[in-house]
């Protein structure tokens, strides 16, 4: 593991670089993000912006580079403790369940207490208007619902940084305005977000082009 | 990159592990009628068994107290259910979860591997304690098998000290499964192996000669006539609970650490989402 100075940043990434088989998919990506900081990933489909964020998550590891969160290796469990994220939103959650008992099982995977994790969805619940969107059973929400119970299953807990992969694909005007004021409240949570649309780049204030 | 330290191995959080059983249960709830018919099926096969042995009146074992070839059957049929689930249950869980694609959503959970594979494992092992609870009811209440002598006690530590032992195997074949993907074959040949040689079925005295030294070893072997030694001698299952507790001791740590082996395999490859 290469050693990497992390001096307050929450995440620091040091010549990353992910090649599947002999495609290169990330070559020597470097980026470091200070609490707050926002950055949108952009590119077009298949450029790699999924496979940073998941290397930052740590369910892949990197070919070559480091990824640090907070000091902590990329996937530890330091790491995952300090890191939300919305990666394949449409296919991460149990179809037969609610929105609302998919979301109390994460809470209380991350939290242990069954207290806490109630209080903490409610609190995600209310802060982005998804009361009756989360009493829906998964199997009969539509993209943006799903994305949008996505949305607060990273939000659980306010973690340091935050991992969202085209967040606002599939969301109407109204939730993506509650999506990017629940992040522009959390003034301390950095984001990393994927996407290939002009307004999340805006919002974000900083990007990192990935070539086609 | 190093990725020893990523999956750290710990003691699980029980509330963590609980957790994860709860969600499983919540989401097989919902599948009323199939969980209807997984009892009746169940109920059926020792039916048939039942049958067979008043066609043949064999007398399986004496050595291990059983009157009849059902009596021998049935604690087969419970017993190899709660060792097949805990053997398998992980394997398939984790087939479950990339199908449904919620395995990766779980990775960047902070729990640890051992929280994750005890809690995915729970809830079919505990329906397959229950199932195994409802077939030994029917069978001592409705098809005559006789409790009298049963060392519930000497039963209850068999069943822990095999799900020990098989729960291991299970954690190595879930790691087998995270890599191969359709291992589901090759998981269902190995415990049916298991099953057959074990004794679960017949005695092991019927096997070929040349195939009996190697039932002789296999670690259910130990469970079947332990079991069957508590439900109908009521003694004699000391030994075979040391040498599983002995087994499950031995090869627990080495099941996680082979089950955290074939998660950064899967993160290397880029397959933990695959299926």
């Amino acid at each position: 593991m290469t050693s990497v100075s992390t001096n307050g940043s929450v995440l620091v990434i040091e010549g990353l670089t992910r090649r599947f088989g002999g495609h290169e998919v990330v070559r020597s990506l470097d980026l470091r993000l200070e609490p707050g900081e926002k950055v949108a990933l952009w590119g077009p489909n298949g450029s790699g912006k999924s496979t940073v964020l998941r290397c930052i998550a740590g369910t892949l590891l990197p070919s070559e580079g480091a990824v640090r969160v907070c000091g902590h290796e990329a996937g530890s469990l330091d790491a995952r403790a300090l890191v939300g994220a919305s990666l394949s939103q449409e296919r991460s959650f149990d179809m037969r369940l609610t929105g609302r008992a998919n979301l109390l099982f994460f809470a209380r995977l991350r939290f242990g207490s069954e207290r806490i994790a109630a209080l903490k969805v409610q609190e995600v619940e209310e802060e982005l208007e998804l009361e009756a969107i989360a009493a829906e059973t998964v199997n009969r929400a539509s993209s943006g619902m799903i994305q949008q119970v996505a949305l607060a299953r990273a939000l659980l807990g306010d973690p340091a940084l935050v991992l969202l992969d085209e967040p606002t694909r599939s969301l109407d005007a109204d939730a993506r305005e509650r999506l990017w004021q629940a992040l522009e409240r959390r003034r301390r949570t950095s984001v990393v977000l994927a996407t290939h649309l002009d307004e999340d780049v805006k919002r974000c204030g900083r990007r990192v082009d990935f070539p086609t | 990159m190093a990725a020893a330290s990523t999956f750290p191995l710990k003691p699980p959080r029980l509330n963590r592990v609980l957790t994860l059983v709860r969600r499983e249960y919540a989401s097989r709830r919902t599948y009323r009628l199939a969980f209807l018919l997984d009892l009746m099926f169940g109920i059926a096969n020792l039916l048939v068994y039942y049958f067979i042995s008043r066609t043949l009146e064999v007398a399986a074992d004496s050595n291990l107290g059983v009157s009849s070839y059902f009596a021998y059957v049935l604690v087969g049929i419970a017993i190899t259910n709660v060792i097949g689930s805990a053997s398998t249950g992980l394997a398939y869980r984790v087939r479950e979860e990339q199908f449904t694609g919620t395995l990766e959503a779980l990775m960047v959970q902070p729990v640890t591997l051992t929280e994750l594979s005890a809690g995915l494992a729970g809830y079919p092992f505990l329906f397959s304690m229950g199932r195994a609870a409802v077939y030994i009811l029917v069978g001592g209440s409705l098809l005559g098998i006789d409790f009298g002598r049963t060392d519930w006690f000497g039963f209850v530590t068999m069943l822990l000290v095999s799900a020990l032992a098989f729960g291991s195997l299970g954690i190595i074949l879930g790691g087998v499964m995270l890599v191969v993907k359709r291992g589901e074959a090759l998981v269902g040949l190995f415990t049916y192996a298991l099953g057959i040689l074990g004794g679960a079925f017949f005695p092991i005295s019927t096997l070929p000669d040349w195939l009996q030294p190697i039932a002789r070893i296999v670690p259910t072997r130990f469970a079947f006539e332990g079991l069957r030694r508590a439900i109908f001698l009521g003694e004699d299952w000391a030994n075979d609970a040391v040498i599983l507790l002995l087994i499950g001791i031995i090869s627990f740590p080495l099941a996680n650490y082979f089950f955290a082996r074939a998660v950064d395999h899967t993160r290397r490859a880029g397959t933990l989402t695959q299926y």
